[in-house]
């Protein structure tokens, strides 16, 4: 799954640009993707002595609401409030996507992976067949909300809106990220591929190849 | 036979298509019962508990206790 996140910034803000945010107050629900993609974002436009962050709830309904209350200038958003929010005429100052990635216990083997991928696979070439179908699933989980209740497919950017059929993440790629969370103290020790990846596991999903044990003491993640 | 294997909750933003396969009926067809762990109550704290150096995330939380076999990370 692709996720996208924006930075969002109220209506009545100063800030245009990613950089205006330097030295500002930005909201993060630090440890979920979103937060990491609100710092990259951030970083990618102001040195990181610059950046200002604070914690704030998982709910990207409670940030939307405090980001509007004017609890801090800015906030990362994930659909449907960044639809919310561009309807209210926030602005998104930069806007970002990353992969979600599956993390799967010692217990999972290629067969049942591989399953789960094969349906993964069938339902992205679904939502890629008609995006507009699949809209209700991101505002049924916030019904009772009025912002959300509000919205109609029209209002949605189905652009935002990416799902990709998994695929093995590259070594690099994990690599890059555990080097990234370094980089911010988040992660200790050298990245170690084998005890991050389980490449058989991995490869023999994708695959299709049968008959592998389970996994024996790594994980597996796959995007 | 259908192999069960038990997931971490996700919503749409992360796991449309997790959802979609459930909703149509495609691990089913796969040949896998997916299933949804459910969190307890005091499973759900709030990221606002954590700061930047040491985070509060509920992600994992449901396999580190065996009660789920993955989660979107």
């Amino acid at each position: 799954m692709v996720v996208c996140g924006a930075l969002v910034v109220p209506p009545w803000s100063s800030v245009y640009t990613p950089q205006d945010l330097s030295n500002r107050l930005v909201a993060l629900d630090f440890g979920n993707g979103t937060a990491y993609a609100g710092l990259q974002m951030l970083e990618g436009a102001v040195p990181r002595q610059a950046i200002r962050t604070c914690s704030f709830d998982t709910s990207p309904a409670k940030r939307y609401t405090a980001l509007m209350a004017g609890e801090f200038e800015a906030t990362v958003l994930q659909e449907p409030w960044i639809t919310v929010a561009e309807k209210a005429g926030c602005r998104l100052v930069s806007t970002t996507f990353f992969y979600g990635s599956w993390v799967a216990d010692a217990t999972v083997d290629a067969d049942t992976y591989a399953a789960f991928i094969r349906a993964s696979t069938a339902a992205v070439g679904r939502i890629n067949a008609d995006k507009r179908r699949y809209l209700p699933y991101f505002t049924r989980e916030y019904q009772g909300y009025s912002e959300v209740d509000a919205l109609t497919p029209d209002d949605f950017n189905l652009g935002r809106i990416q799902v990709k059929a998994p695929e093995p993440i590259p070594e690099a790629d994990a690599r890059w990220d555990w080097e990234w969370m370094s980089s911010w103290g988040l992660l200790r020790g050298a990245f170690e591929a084998e005890a991050q990846l389980n490449a058989a596991v991995q490869q023999a999903a994708h695959t299709g190849l049968q008959g592998i044990a389970a996994l024996a003491t790594s994980s597996c993640r796959s995007e | 036979m259908l192999k069960t294997m038990v997931i971490e909750p996700v919503r749409a933003f992360n796991g449309l298509d997790v959802l979609v396969a459930r909703d149509e009926g495609l691990f089913a067809a796969a040949g896998l019962d997916l299933q949804f762990a459910r969190p307890q109550p005091n499973d759900l704290r709030s990221t606002a508990e954590g700061t930047l150096a040491n985070p509060v995330t509920n992600q994992g939380r449901l396999l580190e206790r065996g009660e789920a076999r993955m989660f979107q990370g």
